[in-house]
């Protein structure tokens, strides 16, 4: 039996529009969305901000119900059961808030281990040594409103431990955390995945999909566009080399000229303070660089560089090419 | 429901209460509305009263007391589900396995339970500054009468805080619901000064019953039979205050998790 299983979701928005003239808008934010993880699988779910990442975690975790099709959570469906769903699952969203400031991490956890109907003799050893797995020891008596986004971000963690699930649902975890703390974020992750927990991620971090997940399904559009293992995915651009153009405030017709190349593939760009990284997706390789530095005649440009694709370019692709 | 689960939920609402106690210590508009406010309506009352008599005292600590326990009800309790849904922590306590509505009781009851040191508050103004000896005529049946009280509130606030999350109309009423309840339901004033057309409004108040019941073993007005009624009365509301939540949380979970307004919009 797989850990969770989805058949067809779809889910609609319903959103009241206008003050005199009242109409209502429907947004589909998940269209017609299918797979399946198996037991102690690290999932991962990728895919473009408004793809429906959210809203599917939020219906496979009982928060939202979908419209139409079904999905099954430890072998429970999610609309129909969704109490015995409760018992075996966690889940985190990104960000600060879902914790209470004004407590102490411990009264935090004390609290919630109390929702979960966790013992309180067990919780009062669990909680000591959940404290200690994410890096929090000597700090649970502080209030939660003196942490570090880091810290806020590992008690979620902690707190999504107390029951001791079987399945947990990470969406964006490490968003907003500081290089440092999202690496130790990620090792926490492998921790859990060597607990045998299965794991459904949803990041927009390709290189943190790469590392940890073992499958991952891009949606986009509402809908499943791909399903594979990272080097599985990575294949879809295997005929692609990727050139890196270091810029420096280049003009946006100028990296319009690049685009129109036609062996250009698609042309994402990174942005960083002064600076701009521009990734020209290309089947040429080396040879498309005099090309591109033509198209860039005039531009302030940095380092240039040829290197094989990546997950992110593997993305960049399956999303519709131009990011 | 059987006897494991009922004694698991209690033990919820006793963690609940005795952690949102811990986190309302910290909220400046608890100690106005459980402190200051009654604190307010004290004073204003026994210099109003100061040359009726001890138990004119006695039942201006209660009635104000009373204030401070309704406003609690009314803006903390009746709030409670939005205040969680503006801390983002709504999802996290509708996702876990112990029903919503033990959650709420187990905060209501820390709301209303802190909201009695209000009566304590305009005690010791009574007895310190104004100078009144304030002996309750029938301590042990105050103290019944101040169980079923809390009994009777925290039921009261599991009804009307569903009712705040489902149709913000009412919520806008709620300043504007402050006031003629601590009128209509007779905490400073007999109702007998109302006009009748009022006297069925305050009959189907549970905090009427509860100041007929608390003036009337405080104070030697009210003779036993009639402090039994006015029991039965906060002990019938309850129950119908806690069958009608039930249905409307069950109501109010499905609508929420339909429009997907769990979180803030």
């Amino acid at each position: 039996m797989d850990a969770i299983e989805v058949n067809h979701l779809h889910r609609v928005y319903r959103a009241v529009i206008g003050v005199i003239r009242r109409s209502i808008k429907e947004v589909v934010a998940v269209g017609d969305i299918s797979f399946a993880v198996g037991q102690g699988e690290l999932f991962g779910l990728l895919g473009p901000n408004g793809a429906g990442k959210t809203t599917t975690v939020k219906m496979l975790t009982t928060l939202l119900i979908p419209t139409s099709g079904d999905a099954r959570v430890g072998g429970f469906d999610v609309v129909k059961q969704a109490n015995e769903v409760r018992k075996r699952i966690g889940f985190i969203f990104g960000g600060e808030r879902g914790l209470y400031w004004r407590l102490s991490g411990n009264d935090n956890l004390r609290y919630f281990a109390s929702l979960y109907g966790v013992d309180p003799d067990i919780s009062k050893k669990r909680i000591p040594a959940l404290l200690e797995m994410v890096g929090l020891t000597g700090r649970g008596n502080e209030k939660v409103g003196g942490y570090s986004r880091g810290m806020k971000q590992r008690l979620h963690v902690a707190r999504t431990l107390l029951h001791d699930p079987d399945i947990l649902f990470l969406d964006e975890p490490t968003i907003g955390l500081d290089p440092v703390g999202a690496r130790e974020f990620r090792q926490v992750i492998l921790d859990l995945q060597s607990q045998k927990k299965t794991i459904l991620l949803t990041t927009h971090y390709m290189f943190e999909a790469d590392m940890l997940c073992n499958r991952i399904a891009v949606i986009n559009q509402g809908g499943v566009i791909a399903l594979d293992t990272p080097s599985g995915l990575k294949k879809h651009v295997s005929d692609l080399s990727v050139v890196e153009v270091e810029t420096f405030g280049a003009a946006s017709e100028a990296i319009e000229k690049v685009r129109a190349l036609s062996f250009v593939d698609s042309v994402s760009i990174e942005e960083h303070d002064q600076r701009q990284l521009l990734m020209v997706q290309t089947q040429r390789g080396a040879e498309a660089v005099p090309e591109v530095l033509a198209a860039l005649d005039g531009q302030r440009l940095g380092r240039v560089v040829v290197r094989e694709p990546t997950l992110e370019d593997a993305y960049v692709r399956l999303v519709g090419g131009n990011a | 429901m059987n006897i494991l689960n009922l004694f698991r939920y209690w033990r919820t609402v006793l963690t609940v209460g005795q952690i949102t106690l811990t986190n309302l210590m910290n909220d400046g508009f608890i100690l106005f509305a459980v402190f200051f406010q009654p604190m307010i309506i004290a004073l204003l009352a026994l210099f109003m009263l100061k040359d009726k008599g001890a138990d004119y005292g006695l039942f201006v600590v209660v009635g104000s007391g009373l204030t401070g326990l309704w406003s609690s009800l009314l803006f903390i309790s009746g709030n409670s589900i939005n205040d969680e849904r503006w801390n983002g922590t709504l999802e996290s306590l509708v996702a876990v396995p112990i029903p919503f509505e033990v959650i709420v009781f187990g905060k209501n009851l820390a709301h209303v339970a802190q909201s009695i040191l209000s009566m304590l508050v305009a005690y010791v103004l009574a007895a310190l500054f104004f100078g009144y000896s304030l002996t309750l005529s029938q301590p042990f049946l105050f103290v019944i009468s101040l169980a079923l009280t809390v009994f009777a509130f925290v039921s009261f606030g599991l009804l009307i805080a569903p009712i705040f999350v489902m149709y913000r109309s009412v919520q806008q009423w709620q300043n504007a619901m402050e006031f003629p309840v601590y009128i209509l339901a007779g905490f400073l004033f007999p109702i007998l000064l109302l006009p009748d057309w009022t006297t069925p409004l305050s009959y189907i108040l549970p905090p009427y019953w509860a100041a007929v019941a608390l003036h009337g073993t405080s104070t030697t007005t009210l003779p036993l039979n009639g402090i039994l009624f006015a029991w039965a009365m906060m002990i019938l509301l309850s129950v119908i205050d806690l069958v009608v939540a039930s249905r409307l949380f069950t109501y109010m979970l499905y609508k929420v998790r339909v429009d997907a307004t769990l979180e803030m919009e």
